[in-house]
């Protein structure tokens, strides 16, 4: 007898979303869209558009000019490894790194963000469709497992995709990038067309301005967003809905159905199996404010908790049928973790244009879609890589090292410096079973929860790729007549793309991979894994589109078969 | 009080006899203090005064307020204490006390003692020589005291109200992007501050 039926009623939905990043903030929209009552579970504390803190503070509202202090930095060490995360006006947007460790063999770049929205509200807001050449490259090479899907499948989720979200760019019919359905494209800069020009006249590669989560017109179907304003401040979360982020898109399309209840810090440790069924039936959050253990039901559950998130839930849902994580008959899940690797690139200053500027702030650059390894093109690596980049005119910095100070200084700083160009490379990594992630039970986080431990490195078609990256953006440059051309290649560590996926990977065969085509565990059926695990490769193009794709479709999937009762 | 008058004051006192080694004890004993009108957290009041003249000299009040006027030394101050390493910091020190040494060496005061005049010949010229040495040599080294004090100096004004908003020019919500304009196009032709 169940002495707790009202309390098991209580804690009993249609569904349940595990986080509400770019991916989950999707889950919570369709499946409540589609009339399911859905339970969306947010590790992290809550966030509501429009109230972000600093959005609207002005350079001087900041304390220390918004450079990191000391004290911020070692607190948030590992994120701060970017350059540009940790500073006054988006630092909250980060975990603190001494609360939430983590080990790293070889050093492994982790950035990550607990709160409602996840990195959907930092994110780079770039937003490219994959191609076959993407989808056929693991079969071609024989690297990672064939991926069970081709671009047809995801073309009108695509499509679906970029129309709710809003995605400003340039249709240009390159094979490699597909078109997409756009709103206006943001403009280029004079410096700009002039290397468009050279790039695609002397050279016969594609070049385009960057395709971004921007309104760059008024989206009717969601009201509660506006347009861009060209502030330039989206990392600290845009009061306007300027750029899509699930606090300010999806997440409220959920709430307007009235089927969304949404659980900020709810920790989700665990899947609950259940044998006889050969069912997930629901999950065990810990409550981050209370300490309290609760259990959820539900008939279909989507994991969405970002790659090592959802790859922390399964690794740590041992049962009998399970004994090495949920799903994991393969051996892969936590295995094949790639990213973009980037920091290599080149740049140059500009001659003349002394007479051209621009107005406003464009959070977005020009794109150099991949052309290496594409048609009869043979290089000595495998796959490829895409340009972000871009020109602007130095400001006040560029005075540091120049001779005039006093009142002279106050006179030259306003006249804007000179042009200066730049291209910086996202390299596709490939998917290597040596590069993993294990649970580590040996060392908990403050919830008593285990913590993850990193393995991964880049390796030699990579290295071998970065040469190019630096070559072909220098050559580039230096052919479209600009000076001073130098190229840069940093010693990185895998994660700093913040594109890592690839651990619970989507394939044909259950004995190699843990997805199946619609998303689904292989060996267990009502749940679905959306967000970057589920990558069986990394292409080179910035991932969330895929990953929003990706789940609209298999939510449509998953509510189709809990109609036929196959769930 | 300058020393001109404490030593007319002098003469009077002593009967308007005053011989030469005397004169050069009141005069170091009355040396004009400068005073800060800030109260720093990282400095001692007497780096902290250099510091506010050299912030003065390289950001001057002209037709609009300097460095002086919009609390940059006490900004340079607060830097040093919170977003600068220990490293940066001992470099700093060393460097503003070696500036101060170089200054007695070259006009017989410490720099807070000479007048403002001299103080601007010294500064402009320990600034030019350490601006020629780091365009002269790749990689750049750290960069010493008087251009890390222009740098802050510059990074304070620059983010303030009156040096984004009068000097160089601030849109708070552009609305739009325009990529190509003629300079003069551009807003009001100065440098965006952001």
């Amino acid at each position: 007898m169940n002495l707790n039926t009202e309390a098991d009623k209580k804690n009993t939905y249609d569904a349940i979303v595990v986080g509400t990043g770019i991916s989950g903030g999707w889950a919570a929209k369709e499946l409540t869209e589609k009339g399911l009552k859905t339970l969306v579970l947010e590790r992290g504390r809550m966030v509501t558009h429009p109230n972000y803190p600093t959005a609207t503070k002005d350079p001087w509202d900041l304390p220390y000019a918004g450079k990191a202090s000391q004290e911020d930095l070692k607190q948030q060490g590992v994120q701060a490894r970017t350059g540009y995360t940790i500073r006054q006006d988006t630092k909250h947007w980060f975990v603190n790194d001494v609360e939430n460790p983590y080990t790293e063999v070889k050093r492994f770049d982790w950035m990550r963000g607990y709160h409602v929205g996840g990195r959907s509200i930092m994110w780079g807001r770039q937003s490219y469709r994959w191609s076959d050449l993407d989808f056929s490259s693991n079969a071609k090479d024989g690297h990672g497992v064939d991926w069970p899907i081709r671009y047809k499948d995801l073309a009108p989720w695509y499509d679906y995709v970029e129309q709710f979200i809003g995605v400003s760019g340039q249709n240009e019919g390159y094979d490699v990038l597909p078109d997409g359905k756009f709103l206006p494209p943001m403009e280029m800069n004079c410096v700009e067309l002039d290397l468009k020009d050279k790039v695609r006249g002397k050279f016969n590669r594609p070049f385009t301005i960057g395709r971004t989560a921007h309104a760059t017109a008024p989206l009717p179907h969601s009201p509660q967003r506006g347009t861009c304003q060209f502030r330039n401040l989206c990392a600290r979360g845009c009061p306007y809905g300027g750029y899509f982020s699930s606090p300010s898109g999806s997440l409220p399309a959920a709430e307007k159905t009235g089927n969304m209840t949404l659980r900020p810090n709810s920790i989700v440790h665990e899947l609950i199996y259940d044998e006889k069924l050969g069912k997930a039936t629901g999950v065990k959050v810990l409550d981050a404010e209370t300490g309290e253990q609760i259990e959820f039901s539900a008939k279909v559950i989507f994991l969405c908790a970002s790659t090592f998130g959802s790859t922390f839930i399964m690794l740590n849902s041992i049962s009998n049928r399970f004994p090495n994580g949920f799903g994991n008959d393969s051996g892969e899940l936590g295995h094949n973790i790639m990213d973009h690797h980037l920091s290599v690139g080149a740049g140059a200053d500009v001659e003349g244009y002394e007479d051209k500027y621009y107005s406003g702030r464009r959070a977005n650059g020009i794109y150099i879609p991949r052309y290496r390894n594409v048609g009869s093109d043979k290089r000595d690596y495998l796959r490829g890589f895409g340009y972000q980049g871009g020109a602007s005119r130095q400001g006040w910095s560029s005075l540091v090292s120049e001779l005039s100070i006093g009142a002279d200084l106050k006179n030259a700083v306003t006249n804007p410096g000179k042009w200066t160009i730049g291209l910086g490379g996202f390299g596709e990594i490939l998917p290597y079973h040596e590069n993993f992630v294990t649970l580590n039970k040996d060392k908990k986080d403050k919830f008593g929860l285990p913590t993850l431990t990193f393995d991964a490195d880049l390796r030699d078609n990579e290295y071998k790729m970065r040469k190019d990256m630096a070559n072909d953006a220098a050559e580039m440059l230096e052919a479209s007549g600009f000076k001073n051309v130098r190229t840069f290649d940093n010693k990185i560590g895998v994660g700093l793309g913040i594109h890592e996926m690839g651990t619970a990977r989507m394939g044909k065969d259950p004995k190699t991979s843990v997805l199946n085509s619609w998303n689904q565990v292989h060996a267990c059926k009502n749940v679905y894994v959306t967000d970057g695990s589920a990558m069986a490769s990394a292409a080179c193009v910035n991932p969330s589109l895929t990953y929003m794709a990706l789940t609209a479709r298999a939510v449509d999937h998953a509510v189709s078969e809990l109609k036929k009762q196959n769930l | 009080m300058d020393r001109r008058e404490a030593l007319k004051r002098t003469a009077w006192i002593m009967g308007g006899v005053v011989s030469a080694p005397a004169i050069m004890g009141i005069l170091k004993g009355c040396a004009a203090k400068p005073t800060i009108n800030w109260k720093p957290v990282f400095l001692n009041e007497e780096q902290a005064s250099i510091i506010t003249e050299v912030a003065g000299i390289i950001i001057p009040k002209t037709d609009t307020p300097g460095a002086k006027e919009t609390n940059v030394p006490a900004f340079i101050d607060l830097m040093l204490k919170d977003v600068y390493s220990k490293e940066d910091q001992d470099r700093y020190l060393a460097g503003l006390k070696a500036f101060d040494e170089e200054a007695k060496k070259a006009h017989g005061d410490s720099f807070a003692e000479l007048e403002p005049e001299k103080q601007a010949e010294f500064v402009k010229k320990i600034h030019d020589e350490a601006v020629t040495a780091e365009r002269a040599t790749k990689p750049a080294p750290p960069r010493p005291f008087i251009l890390m004090t222009k740098e802050l100096t510059m990074l304070g004004f620059f983010t303030s109200k009156v040096g984004a908003t009068e000097v160089l020019q601030y849109e708070a919500v552009p609305g739009a992007y325009h990529g190509c304009l003629p300079l003069k196009e551009a807003g009001n032709g100065k440098t965006w501050a952001t």
